[in-house]
């Protein structure tokens, strides 16, 4: 039992993690909670199944796809919303940011309409609901797999991007300091735009991930998945890349064991406790700097 | 008094005379105390980002601890609203001061979304202990306000059931929460926490306890908030879970950022404007055949295209404390006598 919950948490941590080092990135690179991250990890869903009901493509194509839209959105949001307060105050780009993720929820809403709806299971590979691995109790179906390996293989590709690219250099660059990364000759808003772009990748394999898995999808599933990956990443350390990943696994398994042997009623609540036992007693996370105010 | 002055006490008069008009439609006068029980959420969630300057994204759960407050006593113990006001004041009051504690010495960003957590453990709470709230079957057959008066009169008891009496007893409410709030606006109170909005450092170096403040502005807030609630449970006589969702929190944030940050009059301004705006839409949107709950859209992009054009909203916050200060104001008149001279001569040379 213990060893089935274990899997079952590992599965949603890794896309809680996926979802995760959106939030962090940007909140490395421009110190901006995006809280309308969760909108485009709900927009990537949307696409994938748009593309493979209206438009008849393959699942895999489908896929790609949707990761093309929502980086296009990610970079669109950043343009339209966030480059004008570059400059304003904090609070600002705050309330745009969250005024962005209703303003996309409802957008989401009226365009596909308020009921959930399941996941095409025609277009899906068939052996995906098969068992991969059986154990005694434990078993392991082919989709758990293909999303373990999608997400390693992501989030592996994202850690080479930002540790051995020219681009990453500058997105590291730009969260240690702006102004003297601008004077090195780097494009700042390019690079920023491009981390938008990256973010929303992640979010949206994350919401076609979940879709599949859950197999419904609904408007306002962006809603409480990313503030659950919000708290991973601050569980983490905001700001640290590897501390969303370890962050996103660690809540999801924390999620399962909490639902599995506490309540099942609370399993949102383990997410909003975890997030505010650790701002208060370890604001910098697991893996994060420090970021206790200095007055 | 000049004209705008007297033409705000007009309207205001003539709103409150409105319910005793025997012409008057009930659906207007609901409308009214809807927005008034907004007028107060605003005027206390004003507090937090307003005067502080830190964002508070769980306001409706302290509405909601005082809604809920109010409703149990009332069902379980039958007390009189007049004794639940400040009781659950003060219940509010101390979850703020429990929650801000310990949160509040972290950035806006991370204050702001443990606020949000704290709502939604609320929630939570409300729709999962269903033997004390019945979670979401809702907790209905909350008795209507009462006004007690027998040891006076044999006759006066009265129990509000219609709106009219509801309608004066917020009116009541919102002028009692504008009082204290200008008074604590003016007071040392208000003046440490506009300090610590504009510069936390600067504040701390002039002797202020940036933390206690923080922490009494927030619980404050959340007194206030509670209080609305308390009203807000006895007027609809049912409360359920749903209610107090993150939109009401959101709702209630795009009112004070509407009216200008740290305005306590464009609070109230943008209480009516929102109010009025969702009674708008809600027709609007069910005859487009959408449903009423999009529009939030609007909401959303009120909230950013206000940010990008007018950041400190339409009523800017420094004209209510500073054009009122006779001090300010002499220093003002002062100051431009003296350099009235100068300009004279620069005009004069050039």
């Amino acid at each position: 039992m213990l060893e089935q919950q274990l899997i079952n948490g590992l599965t949603l941590g890794l896309i809680y993690a996926l979802i995760a080092v959106g939030y962090t990135m940007v909140y490395g690179v421009i110190q901006l909670i995006n809280f309308a991250h969760g909108e485009i990890y709900m927009l990537g869903a949307f696409f994938c199944v748009t593309f493979i009901t209206a438009a008849g493509m393959p699942f895999y194509v489908a896929i790609l796809m949707a990761i093309i839209c929502c980086m296009l959105c990610g970079i669109l949001l950043d343009i339209i919303a966030y480059r004008p307060l570059r400059k304003a105050p904090r609070l600002a780009a705050l309330i745009t940011a969250i005024g962005m993720s209703i303003f996309l929820q409802n957008v989401a809403l009226i365009i596909w309409g308020s009921r959930s709806r399941p996941f095409p299971q025609g277009a899906l590979p068939p052996f995906f609901r098969e068992k991969a691995l059986v154990m005694g109790d434990i078993s392991l179906t082919w989709l758990q797999l293909f999303i373990f390996a999608v997400a390693i293989i992501m989030m592996l590709g994202l850690y080479l991007t930002i540790n051995k690219t020219r681009i990453g250099t500058a997105m590291r660059a730009l969260a240690q300091n702006k102004t003297a990364a601008s004077l090195m000759g780097i494009n700042v808003n390019y690079v920023i735009s491009f981390t938008f772009a990256l973010g929303s990748a992640m979010g949206a394999v994350a919401g076609i991930l979940v879709s599949v898995y859950y197999n419904t999808l609904y408007p306002t599933m962006g809603y409480t998945a990313g503030v659950k990956a919000f708290a991973a990443a601050v569980l983490g350390g905001i700001g640290s890349v590897p501390g969303a990943m370890v962050g996103g696994v660690v809540l999801g398994v924390a999620e399962a064991l909490g639902a599995g042997y506490v309540s099942s009623l609370y399993r949102d609540g383990v997410a909003y406790a975890v997030m505010i036992a650790v701002i208060i007693f370890r604001p910098s996370g697991i893996l994060g700097r420090s970021v206790v105010d200095k007055a | 008094m000049n004209i705008g002055k007297s033409l705000i006490l007009l309207i205001v008069a003539a709103v409150l005379t409105y319910p005793l008009v025997p012409q008057s439609s009930d659906y207007i006068i609901h409308v009214m105390t809807l927005a008034m029980v907004y007028m107060i959420l605003a005027m206390g969630l004003n507090i937090v980002p307003g005067f502080c300057g830190l964002l508070d994204l769980g306001y409706v759960g302290f509405y909601g601890i005082g809604a809920y407050t109010a409703g149990l006593l009332t069902i379980h113990y039958d007390m009189s609203f007049w004794v639940i006001v400040p009781l659950a004041a003060l219940n509010g009051a101390l979850w703020g001061a429990l929650l801000g504690a310990p949160t509040l010495r972290l950035t806006g960003d991370y204050f702001a979304i443990v606020t949000f957590g704290f709502s939604e453990l609320v929630v939570l709470f409300l729709t999962n202990e269903i033997w004390l709230t019945r979670g979401p079957l809702g907790l209905p057959g909350i008795q209507p306000i009462t006004v007690n008066l027998t040891w006076l009169n044999e006759a006066w008891y009265f129990q509000f059931y219609d709106k009219t009496p509801n309608f004066y007893v917020v009116a009541l409410l919102v002028g009692l929460v504008f009082f204290i709030m200008r008074r604590m606006e003016d007071s040392r109170l208000g003046r440490a926490w506009y300090a610590i909005r504009e510069d936390p450092l600067a504040a701390a170096s002039c002797g202020v306890n940036i933390l206690n403040y923080k922490v009494i502005a927030f619980a404050i807030s959340a007194a206030i908030g509670a209080v609305g609630g308390c009203f807000y449970a006895r007027w609809s006589m049912f409360l359920s879970p749903d209610m107090f969702k993150f939109w009401e929190s959101f709702l209630v944030l795009c009112m004070v950022v509407l009216g200008g940050l740290g305005n306590i009059k464009g609070a109230l301004l943008g209480a009516v404007i929102l109010v009025c705006l969702g009674e708008v839409l809600r027709e609007v949107l069910t005859s487009l055949g959408l449903p009423p709950e999009t529009r939030f859209m609007a909401y959303g992009l009120i909230m950013v295209l206000i940010m990008r054009f007018k950041p400190s909203g339409f009523f800017p916050a420094i004209a209510s404390s500073g054009r009122s200060n006779p001090l300010l104001l002499d220093l003002q008149k002062r100051l431009a006598a003296r350099n009235a001279p100068k300009d004279e001569a620069r005009d004069a040379a050039a």
